[in-house]
């Protein structure tokens, strides 16, 4: 896109494809608070302002819950997975990223996965059963089951990966505000793909995704909010 | 001089949140640049990994770091975070007495098919290179996966 184009220094205009970017993310951003820092343009004004409560709150309670995406994919081991039947009355963390993204998505996952892994130190085993962390690809042509697999065995190879049809996965993440565009190839020819930008608690009471935590989150925040998720309380 | 102004946005953007414009530098003096903050949190495999690290500019002149070289990995690329997607950059800049900032969630160093997987406690060697000043030499320490800096924004 704009990444090679040659011009002199004209923040304005460069703005605008940030801009236009923005808006895409808007839904997105708005819950999450995205790093828009820099831009003064009047539309993206509110995304700045998300932004700046955001860097103090990694985690946001819903006022109105999401329902559980009623998504069938694929699991590491190529076997079909039904979200709302396997993780149905269990405390389950949701995120959509790939795997071949260095920064973010291993981050996340590392968090909450050290952050499990710290709970289980003070809480008794049986409480942490029935936690579910899900990670759905948003490449799912380049994320088979096997690459899934692999790449969640370095971090927790308990966590749950699901792959499949982009569409399916897509429309599913849009019911939980997660906006995901298709993987492009660049001009090298490489794949950008995307990941979202936030992690959601599903409440094992109600099944529904009431809390999100915004990239931000450390692992000592969901260390902080795992024994309470995992009871459906409010952090 | 002539900058992508796609980067320029993405470095701003980093650099602070409101920080002053690099168009200010006309003046003579060199750009002079030293390189903080360096860390690589360990990776999940060996196909790929992120490196972070700041690039203070004293100088009152703007450089761009153009590429990088690693013993870690023969393909080092730059990328900067457009929203929820990383692109290939061909360039950063680095303003004149401001810094370029690479840092999770942001612009950041992909290593790409390793040589080894790095583990937390290693370094990895690098060499940045720049239009105009002279290559800098990096030991950038590997940390743990889920390692955030304490310092920055």
């Amino acid at each position: 896109m704009h990444t090679n184009t040659k011009m002199t220094k004209n923040t304005k205009d460069a703005r605008k494809s940030r801009q236009t970017y923005a808006v895409g993310a808007l839904l997105v951003a708005a819950i999450l608070g995205l790093s828009a820092c820099g831009s003064e343009d009047a539309s993206t004004t509110s995304v700045v302002e998300v932004s700046e409560t955001g860097a103090t709150k990694v985690s946001t309670v819903l006022d109105e819950p999401f329902a559980k995406p009623d998504l069938v994919l694929t699991d590491t081991e190529g076997k079909p997975y039904d979200l709302r039947k396997e993780t149905k009355g269990k405390p389950t963390l949701i995120y959509f990223g790939y795997t071949n993204c260095p920064d973010v998505c291993p981050l996340t996952m590392n968090n909450i996965a050290v952050a499990k892994k710290e709970v289980s130190k003070k809480l008794p085993k049986s409480e942490l059963a029935n936690l579910r962390i899900v990670f759905v690809t948003t490449d799912p042509e380049r994320d088979t089951p096997a690459e899934l697999g692999k790449w969640l065995k370095g971090i927790d190879p308990e966590i749950v990966g699901l792959t499949g049809d982009f569409d399916k996965i897509q429309a599913g993440a849009l019911e939980l505000h997660i906006s995901i565009a298709p993987p492009t190839k660049d001009e090298n020819g490489k794949t950008v793909s995307e990941h979202g930008t936030q992690v959601i608690a599903f409440s094992p009471k109600t099944d529904a995704g009431y809390v999100l935590y915004d990239k931000s989150a450390t692992v000592q925040d969901y260390e902080k909010d795992l024994p309470k998720l995992l009871k459906g309380a409010k952090p | 001089m002539v900058v992508a102004g796609g980067i320029v946005a993405g470095g701003l953007a980093l650099t602070g949140c409101g920080s002053s414009d690099a168009s200010g530098s006309s003046g003579s003096s060199a750009a002079e640049l030293s390189v903080k903050a360096a860390y690589m949190p360990q990776p999940v495999t060996d196909s790929m990994a992120a490196g972070y690290l700041v690039i203070e500019n004293k100088g009152g002149a703007a450089d761009e770091l153009t590429s990088v070289t690693s013993d870690l990995a023969q393909d080092v690329t730059v990328h900067e975070t457009a929203g929820q997607a990383m692109k290939q950059v061909s360039a950063l800049q680095v303003p004149a007495g401001g810094e370029l900032v690479l840092r999770s969630g942001g612009s950041h160093l992909m290593f790409e098919n390793l040589k080894r997987k790095p583990k937390e406690g290693e370094t990895v060697s690098l060499r940045l290179n720049f239009i105009k000043s002279k290559a800098i030499t990096v030991e950038m320490p590997v940390k743990s996966a889920t390692y955030q800096p304490t310092t920055g924004h």
